[in-house]
């Protein structure tokens, strides 16, 4: 330990203590600018709550909605050959690379009721509309997270050795409970960290959902909008849920870190 | 087992890189785009005589500003234009904590007195336009919406965000006709461009916008007058920013935009003579 960082070079050292001070400087400039009097009154607001509510709802959701997407198209990104995967690799890509604004008017040209090519049909034969729902914030936080999932699930399985699963087949084992009691165990690191990853951008999403879901307070208004729409009109909430918000980040992280610990130390 | 999820995070990242390290098009790409975008800054260099003055502006002087500007510039060869779009509110929040502004032209006055209480202009703006506010639906109006106390057939109304100038303008009008939509009805806008593309491309029902605004989108929106009994007096004012650099060629933009050259094309984006 001692060898290898006295054989990193100063100048190295010195420029990761300018990244750490680069990423915690806008932390801890926006813990002072949070108001600690009023913050339990602010985070009890009705818009707050609502924002929190709606935010936590529909980041879990994606997630859910991610992991059932995602899993097949990572297996089958992973361990099949087939033409035009360096394509479906693209695809997936594209969510991560697009600005999340021109997501949510591509996400309009898909389902928009009035201009997309599959929202007529939903309206006018089921009755759905995905824009200004919840199901709208749910389907734009999807399409930017998904791509998350699918990264760390594909990596995870590449790295999974498959004689554990052909030797499970040898034995007679469906391809149910091989799923179940052999790859899941493996990917499980993986699929936590995708998960976690999935999730983390579906909570931060503002610019695909602001564009396709709008800003609906109490039904699409998730908290990042909220920040953005209370900075102006009231900055002491708008603080106090950014706050909420590093805290929920930071406490899932630290969280799912000692649950680790814990099961993982037998 | 904490070592291997941490470590996953890290697998994530370098596959990421492995994939956009292929993608070999994508080495083509870049080095076209950060020529492209590096264009601007070169011309600047070669001119480098050229003062830039930054125009603070609200949302809805979007065009009709794009237009000043190309023709300030061409009467004022020295000096370059740089607009920076937003609602007013943002712009007045943005030149409190010290944004780098020359002017501000804002859609209401109010906007100014906040300016003035905090020392961010000298004088009072000067009034350079004026505008009101209509009623927008789909095109075609197939809610057969005839007025603002129709609104109770939308289901969905885009309003500006309550804070932006738009958003008041357009609560007076709500009031004068007595109507209340319920907030869960309302998707906010954060400025009035916003506010309008929530009808001409989404798929809110009704919006209440500028007239200016309006006009320009006819062809994606379907305009209901709001009659001017009910309507409101949406006064734009503008003026230098204390401790601009560039003040005096900041001033000459606030004169150009008063002169008859900037009012005939303000007139033409259909705002009203101050």
């Amino acid at each position: 330990m001692n060898s290898v960082s006295s054989r990193t070079p100063r100048f190295v050292r010195l420029g990761a203590l300018l990244g750490v001070a680069f990423l915690a400087l806008p932390i801890i400039g926006l813990l002072r600018r949070v108001a600690w009097s009023t913050l339990w009154a602010q985070l009890t607001d009705v818009a707050t709550r609502d924002a929190l509510r709606i935010s936590l709802y529909a980041s879990v959701c994606a997630t859910v909605l991610a992991l059932v997407l995602g899993l097949p198209l990572a297996w089958c990104l992973a361990r099949m050959q087939f033409a035009g995967r360096r394509f479906v690799r693209a695809l997936v890509l594209l969510p991560m690379v697009l600005p999340p604004v021109v997501g949510g008017v591509a996400l309009l040209g898909a389902y928009g009721k009035t201009n997309g090519l599959l929202g007529g049909v939903l309206d006018s034969v089921f009755g759905i509309q995905l824009t200004y729902s919840l199901w709208g914030v749910i389907i734009a936080e999807t399409f930017v997270a998904l791509p998350f999932l699918v990264l760390a699930l594909e990596g995870g399985l590449r790295s999974i050795d498959t004689k554990y699963e052909e030797s499970a087949a040898v034995m007679g084992a469906t391809d149910f409970t091989r799923f179940i009691r052999v790859t899941l165990p493996l990917l499980k690191p993986s699929l936590v960290a995708g998960l976690m990853l999935a999730w983390a951008r579906a909570l931060g999403e503002f610019g695909a959902t602001i564009t396709f879901a709008g800003n609906i307070q109490g039904r699409t208004q998730t908290a990042p909008l909220a920040v953005y729409t209370m900075l102006e009109s009231n900055p002491e909430g708008a603080y106090a849920l950014s706050f909420l918000l590093v805290a929920v980040s930071v406490g899932v992280l630290v969280g799912l870190r000692d649950r680790w610990i814990g099961g993982g130390s037998q | 087992m904490v070592s291997t999820i941490w470590s996953s995070v890290d697998g994530v990242y370098s596959l990421t890189v492995t994939i956009l390290a292929k993608a070999r098009s994508l080495v083509v790409v870049l080095p076209i785009f950060m020529a492209v975008a590096g264009t601007p800054v070169q011309a600047e260099r070669i001119v480098a005589k050229k003062v830039t003055v930054t125009v603070s502006a609200a949302a809805s002087l979007a065009n009709s500003y794009g237009e000043i500007g190309k023709q300030f510039e061409k009467a004022n060869p020295t000096i370059k234009v740089r607009f920076n779009f937003a609602s007013s509110s943002s712009l007045v929040s943005q030149i409190q904590s010290g944004a780098p502004s020359d002017v501000i032209a804002a859609a209401d006055l109010t906007s100014f007195d906040k300016l003035l209480a905090t020392g961010n202009v000298v004088k009072s703006p000067q009034v350079f336009a004026r505008n009101s506010m209509q009623l927008v639906v789909k095109p075609g109006n197939p809610l057969r919406i005839s007025s603002i106390a129709d609104l109770s057939k939308a289901s969905v109304v885009s309003l500006c965000a309550k804070t932006v100038p738009c958003g008041g303008y357009a609560a007076t009008v709500l009031s004068r006709y007595g109507v209340v939509i319920p907030e869960s009805k309302i998707t906010r806008g954060v400025d009035a461009t916003a506010t309008l593309n929530a009808v001409s491309t989404g798929d809110a029902d009704a919006a209440i916008v500028y007239t200016t605004d309006a006009s320009s989108a006819k062809k994606s929106v379907f305009v209901i007058a709001i009659p001017a009994s009910k309507n409101v007096n949406a006064s734009y004012g503008i003026a230098v920013i204390r401790g601009s650099k560039n003040s005096k060629q900041a001033e000459a933009f606030v004169q150009f935009v008063v002169s008859p050259a900037g009012q005939k094309v303000l007139k033409t984006f259909g705002f009203l003579a101050p």
